[in-house]
């Protein structure tokens, strides 16, 4: 259909002199928008499908569930669970220990967002002064702790952490009028999350240092310079140029920990043996152990659907940044 | 920004950020440059402490791995660590089943994602936006919140004519995978798919071509790259995941990663094999990254970066 554009056929239909030059220039982007009024939607017609089949009617599916009781029986008979309303979440909001996991989620999502964070920009920092072989080292650890499966760096921090054999326990014990042979790190909570802490903080480093360190090469070198010049202090430029320039990107980068981490599931579920103690739940792994564990569909769906609702402000500002990328281009 | 490149401005800019390492730091002592290369290979051990000691406990034999006193390095390094995972039931079988379920999902993903990619990159329509906006959205819903109606629907998946129960099957979790990877599919490869100079379409027009010519001599090609780097990024993402196949099938239709969750149920974890297979586990994950690295931060934060 698009031969039309050339202008080997245009020519003889439409034999102007100075009208014709102006003609193509003007008549291409046009009929590109009226002739391409079903295509695109073609084309994108699969993954829409896909989507909406096992995207977007789950998620309907996940609301509809958490109005009604949906146990074993149900999911035995295939009947219709029967509607209860509201009474999932009255059950959820009134119950003292969905609080304390909420608390705990979000506490923990603020304590690690925030040391990866520094500590990634401290890295990106770190790397732009260091010379270059140990840059190369750094990147190159970095890059193997990135590469590596969730679950794998979580059986290695078991492991590590184990009680009786692990090598953590061995090397602090080595420490003079320390004992912690056969020592548990999961017996107190705080000593439990902040292992859970570590192993986030450990694989969450290397995405945030290296793009932070991808982004620090867009400050100029000159402002830099013109501030030390003008007697500014290492703090004062960072404060005021590097952070001013690296904010969008920051942003995003800590944006996409939040969610990440809000929705933390593997590594407690992995360091807890795949049975966390009420004190090692969290909202993904509270969810999932109502439902598949105790058959409480619907209350899952339900501690679910708040976790979605609570996550909402952070979503649509993650999404607003990047639409704006998509519109542009 | 591809005009920059050859200004003289740039190439004076370029020059002149090489010729002093890329520091931002103006004016560094010779003291400060060791604290810091101290500070950064501590950093860079600590990093790797972990991943040393999966290689360590994976190459001791039995004994050595539950010593009290753990070695630093296996005084008898052996294989038998990952004989006994490759023996292990159900390792073969799960890995065989990983490697089906993630090139399908994957070859899928590459399909459909690259045709939603083409629409939304080269074509203005009514209606491009809401598509952007779901592919959007539909990266951020926590698909484990969606597990449970998940499960109910592949359990009673209705054809009309018949009904199927796509749980305990490969073909259910591969469908899953397939939209899982989706939507950073469609969103990576719109961003190579727009990095094509629309003048090249333009041009291949002109001397003839039809939009399907230019699809397939075109962009196609020139996409390449970015097919790979998207291909082995959702490899590395469908590979991975466990708790989906864990969750809807049995351990003989699971994949490796749900074969180590699993492992460690077992009564007295083995250690040794599992870290072996751990290892085993990781290899292609860890390959596939290394080589596409430099585009996985680019999908999820691209033009965040840009001058």
């Amino acid at each position: 259909m698009s031969v039309v554009d050339s202008p080997a056929t245009r020519r003889p239909r439409d034999p102007g002199g100075p009208q014709q030059n102006r003609v193509p220039g003007h008549a291409a982007p046009r009929r590109r928008k009226r002739n391409s009024g079903l295509v695109p939607w073609l084309l994108a017609l699969p993954a829409l499908l896909f989507i909406a089949g096992l995207l977007g009617y789950p998620l309907i599916r996940m609301l509809v569930l958490s109005f009604q009781n949906m146990r074993l029986r149900e999911l035995i008979s295939g009947r219709t669970p029967p509607w209860v309303g509201f009474d999932q979440y009255t059950r959820v909001l009134s119950d003292g220990v969905f609080w304390g996991v909420v608390g705990r989620t979000v506490a923990f999502t603020v304590v690690s967002v925030l040391i990866s964070v520094v500590c990634g920009l401290g890295i990106a920092l770190l790397m732009r002064r260091v010379s270059h072989g140990v840059r190369l080292f750094m990147i190159i650890a970095m890059m193997f702790v990135w590469a590596l499966p969730q679950l794998v760096a979580a059986q290695i921090f078991r492991w590590m952490t184990d009680s009786d054999f692990g090598v953590v326990n061995y090397l602090i014990d080595l420490l003079p009028g320390v004992n912690y042979q056969n020592h548990s790190w999961f017996v107190n909570p705080w000593q439990g999350w902040s292992v859970i802490t570590t192993l986030v903080v450990w694989a969450g480093i290397p995405f945030l240092a290296i793009t932070l360190n991808a982004g620090l090469t867009q400050v100029p070198k000159e402002l830099l310079e013109a501030a030390t010049v003008d007697g500014a202090t290492p703090w004062q430029s960072l404060r005021n140029i590097i952070l001013p320039i690296l904010k969008p990107l920051l942003m995003i980068v800590t944006t996409l920990s939040v969610i990440w981490n809000f929705g933390l599931f593997t590594q407690a579920w992995v360091l807890r043996d795949g049975h966390p103690e009420p004190q090692f739940q969290t909202l993904a792994t509270y969810s999932y152990t109502q439902a598949f564990g105790q058959a409480r569909y619907s209350l899952g769906s339900a501690i679910a659907v708040i976790t979605v609702l609570l996550m909402f402000g952070v979503m649509v500002f993650y999404i607003r940044q990047m639409f704006r990328i998509g519109e542009v281009d | 920004m591809a005009a920059d490149i050859t200004s003289p401005v740039a190439m004076r800019a370029r020059k002149k950020r090489r010729d002093d390492n890329g520091s931002l730091t103006v004016g560094r002592s010779r003291a400060g440059t060791i604290v810091a290369n101290t500070v950064g290979i501590v950093f860079g051990v600590l990093m790797l402490f972990p991943v040393y000691w999966v290689l360590n406990t994976a190459f001791k034999p039995a004994d050595e791995v539950l010593a009290l006193e753990p070695g630093f390095w296996p005084s008898n390094p052996t294989f038998d660590n990952f004989i006994s995972a490759f023996k292990a039931p159900l390792f073969l079988q799960d890995m065989l089943n990983g490697v089906v379920i993630t090139l399908f999902a994957v070859a899928g993903a590459l399909v459909v994602g690259f045709l939603g990619a083409l629409a939304i990159a080269r074509f203005s329509f009514y209606g491009r936006k809401a598509i952007i906006l779901v592919v959007l959205v539909v990266q951020l819903v926590p698909f484990l919140a969606l597990l449970i109606p998940l499960f109910l629907m592949l359990q009673n998946v209705n054809l009309g004519f018949t009904t199927l129960n796509l749980t305990d099957s490969l073909i259910g979790v591969s469908i899953t995978y397939l939209v899982l990877i989706l939507p950073y599919t469609v969103w990576t490869l719109r961003g190579f798919i727009s990095g094509i100079p629309r003048e090249l379409d333009e041009a291949a027009m002109i001397d003839g071509c039809t939009r399907a010519q230019v699809f397939w001599r075109i962009i196609l090609p020139l996409t390449g790259p970015g097919l790979v780097a998207t291909s082995v990024y959702g490899f590395i993402q469908a590979w991975n995941e466990f708790i989906i196949i864990n969750t809807l099938n049995s351990p003989d239709k699971q994949n490796l990663m749900a074969w180590l969750l699993q492992n460690q149920t077992t009564r007295g974890t083995a250690w040794g094999p599992l870290m072996a297979g751990a290892i085993i586990t990781s290899i292609p994950v860890v390959i596939f990254f290394l080589i596409i690295q430099r585009n996985i931060a680019t999908g999820l934060t691209a033009g965040a970066v840009k001058g």
